[in-house]
Parts: C-alpha cells; structure tokens; sequence
C-alpha cells in the first residue's frame, strides 16, 4: 500500500500516468502495473523494471526518471542499489557526470542528473543490486532530441523586443542599469558590464550578490563564458567581467540580485547584429 | 553656337536614354542581387577582409611581434631536427606551398594522430587552439606535437640539445644567454608525459632547477615558433574584392569580382542558410565550440572534443596564468572567465576559419568529408531536431548548395607570411 501511493503521488505530480491495478498485464512471472511506464524484466529474470520518465521523454541536457522495481513474487523490493548509465551504443560512449539514484520507499527510486550530452540514439542501463542478487536491464531511446533551451522551450523572438538598458526588477524592488565597456555591444570580444543598482526612488544599493544568467532564446544555449561579478569602488556599482557573445542575434540577460533584505530579478534584452 | 551646342546635347540625351533603355533588363535584374541593405552592407563588412585588426601581440609571449624571433621561429618550423626520426617538422603537416595544411583525413607524423591538421590562416587572432581548444596561444600550441609520440615523437631536452648545438647564437640575441646544460642534463628521453613512464621518469629525477631552466628554452622556442606561424594571414580574395566595392558603391569592381551565382551563394551564407551563426567575421569563424552531429570514423576511439579539454587547458603548464607566460593575470580573461560546464561541449569542436576552405578538403576534425559540397549537404540533412537551432539551414535545394559551394570557393587567396 505504502507503494502504491508512493506511486500514485509520482504519477499526480510529475506525468498523470494511470495505473493499472485494475487490469494488471502479466509478463511470465512479473507484472506491469502502470500504462505510460516503460516495463523491462531484467536480462536474468530477477526483478521487473518500470520506468516513467518525467516529461513525457528524454531531451538532450538534464533529465529525470522514476523507476519502479518489483519481483517475482510482485512485491517492491526496498532497499536495492541501483545504478543508472546512459550509453550511446552508436557511438560507443557515455557520459561524465553520474546520475543520482534516491529511494523513495515502496519501491520506487528516483533518478535524477542524467545528463545526455547530443541527440540520438541512448540506452539507460539500469544495474539493480538486491537481496544479494544482481540483474541490470536495458532502456532503448532510439530517438532522443535536442532541447530547445537550456531552462525552456525555444522561443521566437517577440517582434517589439524591449532592449532598454535601464529597468525596475520584476517585483519592483530595484532599479538596474548596465553599461558595456565596448560600444556597441560586441560580438565574439570578451568584455566587461558596470551594473548600477539602486533602490526604486534612486539610493544606491551595495553588498549585494548578483549573479547572472545569459541566454540565446531562440537558440537554446548560453553565453560561452562564465562571467563574474564583484563590487566596484562607488556604492552601488557592480562589475561584470567575463561577458562574451558567440553569434549574432537575440539574447537575454537575466541578473538575479539578493541584497540584505530583498530578492528580485531583471531580464535585459540585447539584439546583436555584426 | 548656342543652337548648336543645345542639338548636341539633345542628342547626346537621346543617345543616352536609348543606351539606358537596351542595358535596362539587364542592369535591373542584377540590381536586386547586387544591391545591399544597410543592415546586409554591416555585415559584408564585418565578414571583409579589411575588418581584419592588425596582427594581435599576444600578451602571454613577449616575443610575438619580435621579427627576430619570427625569424627563429621560421627556421625551427621547417627543421626536422626537431623530431625522433629526423624527417618531421612542423611543415610535414604544415606544408607552406600547400596553404600550410595536408590534405590527409588524419594528422599523419611518426604515426597517425586522430585528427585532421588544422589551417594555420589567421592563428595569430585565434583564443583557444585545436580542434579541442586545449591551448589557449599559439606558443603553447606549437609545443604539444614537438612532444606527441605520433607527431614529432621528441622531447625538450632533445630541443635544448639541438637548440644549443644549432642555434645558440639566434636564441640567446633573442632570450638572453642559453643556460649552460651537461649532457647529463639533457637524457635523451625525458618530458612530463603521463602516457610514457620511462620518459616521465627520467624527466622528474632531473633536478628542479634543471627542469625549469629546460622547460624554460623549450616555451621560447615555442614562442619563436609562434612569432612565425602568428604572421601567415590571408590576402583579400575575390569576396573581399567584392565586398569593399559594394561598401564603396563600385557596381563594375562588383561585377568584375564575383559572378551572379557566387553573389547568390554569398546571400544565402549570410541569410537563408545563416552560415554567419558560426562564421563570423573576417576570418569566418566565431572561434567557438560547437558539437554539429558529424560522426566518429569507425576505426578512431569516440572523441569527446572540447568537454575533455577543459581540464586540460587549465591545467597546462603553459597557459595564460602558467609561470612561462608574460601576460598579466588581467590579460588572461579568457581562460579566467571560461565555460567549465563540460557536459555542454561533449563531442563539440572549434569552428574553423572559411579562408582558403576549398583548398583544404577533406575536411571536418577527422576528415571524415571528402569535398566542400558533401558538406553542404551534410548540414542540409541533418534531421529537423536531431540538429540544435544553430545548425538551422532554411530548406536548401539543391541549386542553392551549388551557389554557396561556389561562393565558398571566392574565399581563397594567396597567403602571406614572414619570409
């Protein structure tokens, strides 16, 4: 039962599966119990594994599945360590970066971090290690497609683009300007932004963390540098060294600014022609 | 007299509207293709040859607008002294009469590395080198094949030895005196090479100061090295041509330097097809990284590209912030400020310079496409989402890959060098 919820609470928050507790699907020995999972029995019949992958299907850059193990006499299996590689079998390689596998009790686990680096064809290899017993099944994705966006769909760009170079945060809790160090703002150059942040009536805002997130909406990547920002000499004046724009285009620049007492965040757009 | 000159006039008039009137089909049709808005003239410019700054100096090697060190450096380029066979140099796969690049699929020296060469045009302006971009100067790029086992098969105590018997003289007008080193300072087989224990081992049982004062001589000759190759920079090719006459309103020049299907090609690259994405500037490329979906040959290990270099070129001992540099902390932002997150670079490569391109088949970072049209039409079909948005090349018919195959071919010139 505990499993049971465990799963129904997955499924309302994260896919809208349907279980299938009604209407249980044998496979030999093992039952699938949900329609939108993805059922595999590992390769020596040990245990069964059903996989829902959250979004509906994997994309290019970070993903998350749930995995729901059973076996053969269908009870979760608790307490089972498991590891999860993403394999491209074209191409004869993985990935770098380990996915995270977390239990969450009935057995169901989560695995979160996986991390497919290009398109195309991927496996997930699920290793499953449980009451001394080890069995690993195979995951086939033939098709796996770019993300359009690091953090969101591609987006077209809107045709009135605001490119002011001064705003209020999104909350109206600051008021923030920038001005590059080279004019117009370059392409391909890496260069420097003084950021002023003030209060909305106009006082200079110091101490203040700001960090900076750019991006090319219409082509789902971000900027080629890792920019820092520090506190200049004047009261609320803020250097961003590092900035770098590959191509030329739509981008936008998202300051996320936390001071003492106050948290908000302001989106510059910038159109960058050659 | 007033009569007269007015008949004249009325009939040269005449005469000239009727010239206008038979050239009109023509010169109307080729306006359309000819004539450039203002936001298309910006970047005719930025892509023109004139938009070239002169030659950078790099900040990390004192030496590199150094004409003596140029000199130095061009006479170790063609030495192949410099290697465990005696027969490589840099120009074997650098040859100068051949646009300083080999036209094999994979780098091939002593033995075979797992890379095509790269063009050597225009280097000097470049911020991370190899394919991988695992050096972040040229200097520091001309050493890494002096030391490969498959390329120069050699080591930096052999370069001091050579360095000493052959080009004391040189070097020292240049660095400062040459240090004194004993044959028993220089093994034969020593450098800091993980991949080769024995060498390695031979190298760290040197004494420090040896070591360093060796290191010292072999990152100047690879500053001299670079004070060369920095200066091999293209000449203005018939698209430069034609660009500047359009920036200068010169229909003729126009029309004399490139011909209407090249013209079509050129406003394909920098509209439809958007091949200025990544191909920017006067050197035609944005010195990016970008993973475009070609695949590993068959025989060659999975190749990670630029993920796996980033590690690298931090911890090379002769980057920007290493101590055989010249630059100020300051003067290394790029490797400062760059991106670390590997998983965004795995199987991506530097974009190459389009200078001189249909010279250099074959072509991608193994060779694996043997001529400038099966390339063009490997970035047409690559499939709608397995391709990222910046690889978006309109529907390109098959006239229209023929028109930016020709406008690719106006982008070759002779190339210029210190002699």
């Amino acid at each position: 039962m505990r499993f049971f919820y465990a799963v129904v609470s997955v499924c309302l928050v994260f896919s809208g599966c349907k279980t299938m507790e009604e209407s249980p699907q044998k496979h030999g020995a093992f039952t699938r119990h949900y329609e939108s999972s993805l059922f595999q029995v590992t390769k020596m019949g040990m245990f069964s594994v059903e996989m829902v992958v959250r979004e509906h299907d994997l994309r290019t850059g970070v993903n998350t599945v749930d995995l729901i193990l059973h076996d053969k006499n269908d009870k979760d299996v608790i307490g089972a360590r498991i590891e999860v590689t993403p394999w491209m079998p074209d191409m004869g390689h993985g990935v770098f970066e380990k996915p995270s596998v977390k239990e969450k009790g009935g057995g169901l686990y989560t695995v979160e971090n996986i991390i497919l680096t290009m398109s195309g064809r991927w496996e997930l290899r699920v290793s499953v290690t449980a009451d001394g017993m080890k069995d690993s099944a195979a995951f086939d994705f033939p098709d796996v497609k770019v993300d359009r966006g690091h953090d969101h769909k591609m987006v077209e760009s809107p045709t009135d683009l605001d490119l002011s170079t001064e705003k209020l945060t999104e909350h109206g809790e600051f008021r923030v300007s920038y001005k590059s160090s080279a004019a117009p703002v370059p392409i391909n150059m890496i260069h420097t932004w003084q950021v002023r942040l003030k209060t909305p009536d106009g006082s200079s805002v110091s101490g203040a963390h700001i960090s900076l997130d750019g991006d090319m909406p219409e082509h789902g990547h971000g900027l080629p540098t890792e920019p820092e920002v520090s506190e200049g000499v004047e009261q609320g004046l803020y250097l961003v060294e590092g900035i770098k724009f590959s191509m030329p285009g739509w981008w936008v620049m998202k300051f996320n600014i936390k001071s003492a007492n106050k948290a908000d965040s302001v989106t510059f757009n910038l159109l960058l022609k050659e | 007299m007033n009569k007269g000159n007015r008949l004249i006039k009325s009939i040269y008039t005449t005469l000239l509207i009727a010239l206008i009137m038979l050239l009109m089909p023509a010169i109307s049709w080729s306006l359309d293709l000819h004539t450039w808005s203002e936001d298309e003239k910006a970047v005719l410019r930025s892509l023109w040859i004139g938009s070239l700054p002169p030659l950078p100096e790099d900040p990390s090697n004192k030496y590199s607008a150094d004409p003596k060190a140029a000199d130095l450096g061009r006479k170790l380029f063609f030495d192949s002294r410099l290697s465990g066979n005696l027969k490589v140099s840099c120009a074997t796969c650098h040859p100068s009469n051949m646009n300083f690049a080999d036209s094999l699929p994979l780098a091939h020296g002593i033995g075979t590395t797992t890379r095509r060469t790269m063009p050597l045009i225009g280097t000097a302006y470049s911020t991370w080198l190899f394919w991988d971009g695992r050096k972040d100067s040229l200097w520091a790029q001309a050493l890494g094949p002096i030391e490969s086992p498959v390329e120069h098969g050699f080591t930096r105590t052999q370069c001091a030895s050579v360095i000493m018997e052959h080009y004391k003289k040189e070097y020292s007008e240049i660095f400062g005196p040459l240090p004194d080193f004993s044959e028993r300072d220089l093994p034969l087989q020593a450098k800091p090479s993980a991949d080769e224990p024995v060498a390695l081992k031979a190298w760290i049982t040197l004494p420090r100061e040896k070591r360093e004062a060796i290191t010292g001589v072999y990152a100047n000759m690879g500053k001299a090295i670079a004070a060369f190759v920095g200066t091999i920079v293209p000449t203005p090719s018939r698209f430069d041509l034609y660009a500047e006459a359009a920036l200068r309103g010169n229909p003729s020049a126009m029309l004399a330097a490139m011909t209407n299907d090249e013209v079509k090609g050129l406003r394909l690259f920098i509209g439809k097809a958007k091949c200025t994405n990544c191909h920017s500037g006067p050197l035609f490329t944005n010195g990016g990284f970008h993973n475009v979906g070609v695949p590993q040959p068959e025989k060659l290990p999975p190749d990670s590209g630029r993920s796996d270099a980033i590690a690298k070129v931090l911890a090379d001992e002769f980057n920007c912030l290493g101590i055989y540099s010249d630059a100020k902390r300051s003067d290394c932002a790029e490797l400062r400020f760059m991106d670390t997150a590997t998983y965004k670079y795995f199987g991506a490569f530097k974009t190459p310079t389009l200078r001189n391109v249909a010279e250099r088949a074959p072509y991608m970072h193994a060779g694996q496409i043997p001529s400038l049209r099966k390339v063009l039409e490997f970035y047409r079909d690559l499939k709608p989402g397995q391709r990222a948005a910046d690889l978006e090349h309109g529907d390109l018919t098959d006239p229209e890959l023929e028109q930016l195959d020709a406008f690719l071919r106006t982008l070759s010139s002779p190339l210029k060098f210190a002699e």
